[in-house]
């Protein structure tokens, strides 16, 4: 009544200030320095304040005015002349927006698991992929780093939850469904959003089983133009180089080797040469980056424009990767701001000329008393003169000549590698919202991918033959040629192009309804969504014998004498067609209830009975703190428990070949005939279908938010237990039955289960220093449960040399380490004949456990050791800033796993040359050692090559320096960053993170030909005007 | 104007949900053709062509030579002293167990191959082929190539379970046999003889295969008149003689040649489809060598030769470090081991992946010391000599004139021995003769009585069939 009676007298005497007018005012942030680009919403209009923080609205005095900006806390304040308004910043992560699949929500109102990087946490370390920076941000989010150009990291999310499947999450960028964001500018990006669980992932039903990130791109902000200018300058090297054993220690170990097998060849001890071989491939190379963006905004258009290029050169000569990136991002309003047009585009090229990564194998397995180029120029090849034990070629009359090794020369095969990759890649979005009323909102958008890469190979075969023997002569070359004319194996050289060509699309049309009644809080989401994707087009070509010069490399102009090869085939495409509706609910901000449905038709499994599935999921909250009884708990400033329950799907399976196998090359269902012996094509049964459906993974998570201390502290808790319910498993058909290739078939379920927990500090000691420290830990459990019976046992892990090391048993992690375990070191020979033994050992070779006791070793006697699957990572995050000083120091690290060294282990032939470790710890006569073996291994895989995976990386320090109003530049920051300077680690190869290709049954976690970890140092501006 | 606006918003995101109809999940494959698209395009011969094919499997080149060959006395795993080639060393010092990767391949290989043929036995009799000869013919070699594998089968594992009957019940190897013989007899009457075939059928089965490989099933079941019979019948049929010079009968100049009875096809130019990676894995090792080393000839097996004064076999089938070979390619003496596999080699695909040259796996050589056995055994011992002889003239080696059955038993048991080394019987013809024990053990290798006569059943198998039950003491 009395605010009525005040109104009355302010209507009467005010009344000219009743009318509209312009109230001008200024946005200062909690230092009183402008706020340039805040939101000012009015009742009947809106602003943004300029570069100064002024603003101007129309508006009536005392008009309740609305001002939000990102990091802000938003404020409604009455409208005055003059007025001055200062923003606190969001103390905490809490109040900013999360992305949850068609909509966005406030992190306060989550019920479900969803991390959030921001756009500062990305661009504090440059890469290539935006992912790698993800590395320790977020609990749970386990990133298996890998440090070659252009690489692309493997992202896990809360456990490998699949044998066969794809294991890649959904990228959503924007709201285009994709599968990488290799083409993406970093800088580009505003933030990552991480659905880890079901709850909120089963909106994207069965493509969301491994977790589903978006990220959200830049956008201009009303306001003036801002223009920003990034550069860095980086150089690279190898960060923890294995020390190899020298040309002495090589000579030692190959003798001892040759005496204890009774051969009479030994190396003389007076070397010519001692090549280091890692010095002779690796060098320090470069990165750079330059990147320039523009952006802006009026009432009704906003834009975004930026280009960037990035370069980044390898480890090994000649190998670059080159990428520009151009992005147009818009949006436009009409009809008084009830039609919002969206519209992205990125165009990425992507150049790249790759090396031999199995160069460092042959770098760790080349003996140093090698050459890398023989006195005459010719490349340095393992021969040597077994009469005068030196490493030379020539042999003299009565002299015998002998190899030392199989290997090649690293440096030749990494000049020989001529590949050339080019990739433009365009994406792009197209979105309108219209807006009814005030709260019902229409939403559509198609987002489509096009992709275009070409591959070039050319393999001088003619130069390869003569440096593989150097007693090889261009003339023996010539007349072997002659005498095969048509033989591929004489060919001058081969040359190929291989083209792909992919294009995928998704077209999401749904309707947003939120209204509240009272304090009952509604939110509605629904649609439909059309998906396509894997619609490739894939070609290759192979010629031989085209003229040497690159200006010729036409195939052509590839010699009529050799048949060319061409290959061309599309994939398959896949369509999917899905519906989809949330329902969110709230009492009072107090109590939470949300409901998700999606449902998908899939056109891979229409040919079975169940191509269309329901992914359900519910989710509930409830936050204490906004209850009576905790409201006024000192230090408790919000606490919020959560609690859900999802479904999801992976569709991205493997499928089973159709019954009948044919094949157009040299396969065995063909054979030849006649007397010219004509290849006939055959055919075969393969093995039965058997009816695959997407593998359904459902999801139990509890979890809690919390803010204390002011909102000084503040973090997260969440548990979850995830189970993979009809895992597909890739299934060997009896032996003697005729089934003849292994198939998939629904056959077991992977449990995931673990938890997860983030706290975050931050506080001001003064005006000028201000610090935050971020922690996070996630420790995960895998096992593969309820296997069919004999469905289990597919043995993988290959070292290639014959040897494997994994297999998929029930109970245990997904393709564990299964091996024999060594036992000691056989010390004599009457030992090994008093005990069970396999093959011949002599002593100062590796004992085995006989597991079984049966009184022989062999495959029955091999032990599970656990996965390569890290069990547990975490990562801390430490920023401090002092007056215009900022410094960050992030880490990273993981562990509970067990990786193989191969490049120690792979066979051992003493030719071959070892880590001075290896050299120095060997055992050389009984009672030396019983723990290392001496110069004469075997070649069996075992537990002795198997080491804790455990690693801690730092992996950026960064310091920078901001010059405020200098130039008349709005801010020039530089600063030095050391990104991975330090790794900390018991394994003794070259890195501990080896994912490889990620396929487990493959070498994942098995150092054969790893890429080594590579620490970077970087000198950087930033620029803003 | 706003309503308009509205309607149209309305309009499309109507039609936007109606597009998403079921139509839309039908997705042709592009990559995999479907069963019933491609079953009208395979006529059944590429179904037997298929048989054929499993035996260029890589399987058939190295886990094969393990167990046929390494295994015995006649070679050595070969190659370099760190190098395992899986279990080829275990192989080679009789020290392997179920476990060993060699016998789960060729177990699993040969039991493939019988699927294929009997898949194609039934598929060309259900296709409605309208000439008779033709589909029998078809059936008859899709029976050899059963007969062929089952014969592997059961000597190398005695009681195995017959496929089509039940997978996990093994059944006497007598009934086996009787199986084997069935298809055999089966095909003789409706294969054609190696004549009779048209030139670009060259390499299939033939009756003379037929009848050439059921005189060996007979000599290993000791039926020693039906196995003199049949070698009488292939001998006589006047479709095969000896090649005159011992040393081409494995090159390639004679492939299929007149003494060839059944032989492994292979070519080497592209797309080159010989057994994969036969040559290669046998090649001379290191510098200047073009393979891998394996399957190196024994010194037990040069003793042999030079005893006899066997020059012209020993030299055929030994490739001495250091010799200069009949191709004009010179050996260095820098190769890894003394001695390697002449077999094997392919004069013009050497080192290349596949060879071009066929394997030789039923030959006349082989059929006159089968007639000579059997007869001997039956107490003829004139037809004896006289076969024995023709396999010793055409080596320049002295007559056998002794008619002591025991004697001349074991002389012709040697015969085989320098004849057919290298040619996969070794292993096979050491157990058959009760040779193995005395021969193994001579070379310091365990042979076990009792255990080492039968391959053990693999443990991949026992693992997915456990109630099958294991050879006796492994």
């Amino acid at each position: 009544m009395k605010n009525f009676i005040f109104g009355v007298f302010v209507l009467l005497f005010f009344q000219g200030h009743l009318h509209a007018q312009d109230i001008k005012g200024k946005v200062l942030d909690e230092n009183g320095l402008p706020l340039p680009g805040v939101n000012i919403l009015g009742s009947t209009s809106s602003s943004v304040s300029d570069f100064d923080g002024n603003f101007s609205i129309n508006a009536k005095v005392d008009e309740p005015l609305t001002f939000t900006f990102l990091g802000y806390v938003t404020l409604t304040i009455n409208a005055a002349e003059n007025m001055s308004v200062s923003m606190k910043m969001a103390s905490t992560d809490l109040t900013e927006v999360v992305v949850v699949g068609y909509g966005t929500q406030k992190r306060t109102d989550l019920t479900s698991a969803i991390s959030t990087i921001k756009s500062d946490q990305i661009t504090k370390q440059p890469a290539f992929n935006a992912l790698q920076s993800l590395q320790g941000k977020a609990a749970g989010v386990n990133i298996i780093a890998n440090d070659a150009p252009g690489a692309t990291p493997t992202i896990i999310i809360r456990g490998l939850g699949t044998a066969e499947s794809g294991r890649t999450p959904m990228y959503v960028v924007d709201g285009v469904v994709t599968g990488s964001i290799a083409n993406l500018n970093p800088n580009d990006i505003e933030s990552f959003d991480i659905m880890k669980d079901a709850a909120s992932a089963a909106i994207y039903g069965s493509n969301a089983a491994n977790g589903v990130v978006f990220i959200t791109t830049k956008k201009g902000k009303l306001g003036k133009t801002t223009i920003k200018i990034n550069s860095f300058y980086g150089a690279k090297s190898i960060l923890n180089p294995v020390k190899m054993a020298n040309s002495s220690q090589f000579v030692t170990y190959f003798n001892e080797s040759r005496a204890a097998i009774g051969n009479p060849d030994r190396l003389s001890l007076n070397q010519p040469y001692n090549t280091d071989w890692y010095d002779a491939l690796t060098g320090t190379s470069f990165s750079q980056g330059n990147d320039i963006s523009m952006s802006g905004g009026s009432e009704n258009v906003t834009y975004y424009f930026s280009y960037n290029n990035y370069e980044e050169d390898g480890l090994l000569e000649g190998h670059k990767v080159a990428r520009n990136v151009l992005r147009s991002n818009n949006t436009f309003k009409a009809f008084d701001g009830k039609l919002k047009i969206t519209q992205n585009v990125s165009v990425a090229f992507t150049k790249s000329t790759p090396k031999p990564y199995s160069s460092f194998t042959e770098a760790y397995k080349q003996a140093p008393i090698i050459p890398v180029y023989y006195p005459d120029g010719r490349y340095g090849m393992s021969f040597w003169n077994k009469t005068t034990g030196l490493p030379d070629y020539v042999i003299g009359p009565g002299q015998v000549g002998g190899r030392l090794n199989s290997i090649g020369n690293p440096v030749a095969n990494v000049n020989y590698q001529n590949e050339k990759n080019k990739t433009m890649e365009i994406q792009g979005l197209l979105q309108a919202d219209y807006t009814f009323t005030d709260w019902l909102t229409a939403t559509t958008r198609f987002g489509a991918t096009k992709s275009n890469s070409k591959t070039r190979i050319f393999n001088d075969i003619r130069a390869r033959y003569l440096t593989a023997d150097p007693t090889r002569t261009l003339l023996g070359f010539q007349n072997a040629q002659n005498a095969a004319p048509t033989s591929t194996e004489f060919a001058n050289n081969s040359l190929s192009y291989k083209d792909v060509e992919s294009f995928r699309y998704n077209w999401d049309t749904y309707l947003t309804a939120s209204k509240s009644f009272g304090k009952h809080n509604f939110n509605l989401t629904a649609g439909v969504t059309k998906e396509r994707r894997n619609d490739v087009y894939e070609s290759f070509m192979e010629g031989y014998g085209v003229p040497e010069q690159e200006n010729y490399w036409n195939l052509d102009m590839a010699s009529l004498n050799y048949t060319k090869v061409v290959k061309q085939y599309y994939y398959t495409p896949v369509n999917v067609l899905s519906y989809f509706g949330r329902l969110q609910y709230n009492f009072d901000e107090k109590y939470y209830i949300s409901g998700t449905v999606r449902r998908d038709g899939n056109s891979t499994f229409k040919k079975n009975a169940d191509y269309w599935g329901t992914f359900p999921s519910v989710s509930v909250g409830w936050v204490l703190t906004n209850e009576s009884f905790l409201s006024d708990i000192k230090n408790l400033d919000f606490l919020k428990l959560r609690a859900g329950y999802g479904e999801v799907g992976n569709a991205n399976v493997r499928y089973n070949t159709t019954t009948i196998i044919t094949n157009a090359g040299s396969a065995n269902t063909n054979y030849v005939f006649g007397p010219n012996q004509d290849l006939v094509f055959g055919g075969a049964v393969g093995s039965p279908a058997a009816d695959l459906s997407w593998e359904l993974t459902k999801e139990i998570n509890l979890g809690a938010d919390f803010e204390f201390l002011n909102r000084r502290l503040s973090g997260s808790f969440d548990y979850y237990n995830r189970l993979n319910t009809n895992a597909i498993l890739n299934v060997k058909p009896i032996p003697n039955s005729p089934a003849s290739e292994n198939y998939f078939d629904h056959g077991g379920e992977v449990r995931n289960k673990g938890y997860e927990i983030a706290l975050n500090w931050r506080d001001n000691i003064t005006e000028d220093f201000s610090y935050s420290i971020g922690v996070n830990y996630a420790h995960n459990k895998n096992t593969l449960e309820n296997v069919k019976p004999a469905y289990d046992g597919l043995t993988g892990g290959s070292l290639g040399d014959g040897q494997l090391t994994k297999r998929l048993q029930e109970g245990q992690p997904l393709y564990s380490w299964w091996l024999l375990e060594a036992d000691g070191v056989w010390q004599t020979q009457a030992e090994i004949d008093a005990n069970p033994h396999i093959g011949t050992p002599q002593p100062g070779q590796l004992r085995y456990k006989d597991q079984n006791g049966d009184g022989v070793i062999d495959d029955r006697d091999k032990k599970y050791f656990g996965s390569y699957i890290p069990k547990f990572s975490y990562g801390i995050n430490v920023s401090l800033a002092y007056k215009n000083f900022d410094l960050s120091v992030d880490g990273f690290g993981a562990g509970g796993n067990k990786v193989y060294n191969g490049l120690k282990g792979t066979r051992v032939d003493a030719g071959e040359n070892i880590a001075a470790e290896t050299f120095n710890n060997r055992w050389t006569g009984p009672g030396t050692s019983n723990t290392n073996p001496g110069a004469n291994r075997d070649a069996l895989s075992s537990s002795y090559y198997l080491e804790d995976g455990d690693y801690f990386r730092i992996n950026n320090i960064t310091l920078g320096y901001t010059f405020k109003d200098m130039f008349n530049l709005s801010r020039l920051r530089i600063y030095g960053t050391a990104q991975n300077p330090f790794l900390f680690t018991k394994y003794s190869g070259f890195t501990p993170e080896l994912n490889n290709s990620g396929i487990p049954n493959e070498t994942a976690g098995i150092e054969l030909a790893a890429y080594p970890n590579i620490k970077t140092f970087i000198f950087g501006v930033n620029i803003e005007f | 104007m706003k309503i308009n606006y509205k309607k149209i918003v309305c309009l499309s995101f109507a039609l936007s949900v109606l597009v998403g109809c079921d139509d839309f999940l039908d997705v042709d494959s592009r990559e995999r053709v479907t069963e019933e698209d491609s079953g009208e395009n395979l006529e059944p011969i590429a179904f037997v062509n298929g048989i054929y094919g499993m035996m260029t499997e890589w399987d058939y080149a190295f886990s094969y030579l393990g167990i046929t060959e390494i295994i015995s006395d006649n070679a050595d795993k070969g190659s370099s002293p760190g190098d395992p080639g899986g279990d080829k060393g275990l192989l080679d010092g009789l020290t392997f167990t179920s476990t060993a990767g060699s016998v789960e391949a060729m177990w699993t290989n040969w039991y493939k191959a019988i699927g294929r043929a009997t898949y194609s036995i039934s598929y060309t009799e259900n296709f409605g082929l309208t000439d008779t000869a033709y589909k029998n013919r078809l059936i008859g070699e899709a029976k050899f190539l059963r007969a062929y594998h089952y014969f592997f089968l059961v000597r190398a594992f005695g009681d195995v379970p017959l496929q089509h009957v039940n997978l996990t019940v093994r059944v006497p190897k007598e009934e086996v046999y009787d199986f084997i013989e069935q298809d055999l007899l089966d095909a003789i009457q409706v294969l054609p003889k190696k004549s009779e075939y048209g030139s670009a059928d060259l390499g299939r089965a033939t009756k003379g295969a037929a009848q050439a490989l059921l005189a060996k099933v007979y000599l290993y079941q000791k039926d020693w008149q039906n196995a003199f019979n049949y070698a009488e019948l292939v001998l006589t049929s006047g479709e095969y003689s000896l090649e005159p010079n011992y040393a081409e009968i494995w090159r390639v100049n004679t492939e299929n040649g007149r003494e060839s009875i059944f032989e492994v096809q292979a070519r080497g130019e592209s797309i080159a489809h010989g057994v994969q990676q036969y040559s290669e894995t046998q090649g001379a090792r290191g510098p200047s060598g073009w393979g891998w080393g394996f399957n190196t000839p024994s010194q037990n097996l040069l003793d042999a030769y030079n005893a006899e004064g066997d020059v012209i076999r020993r030299d055929a089938t030994i490739i001495f470090r250091g010799e200069t070979m009949y191709d004009g390619r010179i050996v260095s003496t820098a190769v890894e081991n003394p001695m390697y596999n002449e077999k094997a080699y392919s004069s013009a695909n050497a080192g290349a992946g596949d060879g071009d040259k066929n394997i030789r796996v039923l030959r006349l050589g082989e059929i006159y010391l089968i007639h000579a056995e059997a007869a001997n055994e039956l107490g003829n011992s004139d037809k004896a000599l006289a076969s024995l002889k023709e396999v010793r003239d055409r080596v320049n080696l002295g007559e056998i004139t002794t008619t002591d059955q025991n004697l001349l038993r074991t002389l012709i048991w040697k015969e085989r021995r320098l004849e057919l080394a290298f040619e996969h019987d070794r292993w096979f013809d050491l157990v058959r003769t009760g040779q193995a024990a005395q021969a193994m053990q001579a070379n310091g290798k365990p042979f076990e009585v009792g255990k080492h006569e039968l391959f053990p059943i693999p443990n991949g198998q026992l693992i997915q069939t456990p109630g099958m039950g294991q050879n006796p003491n492994w």
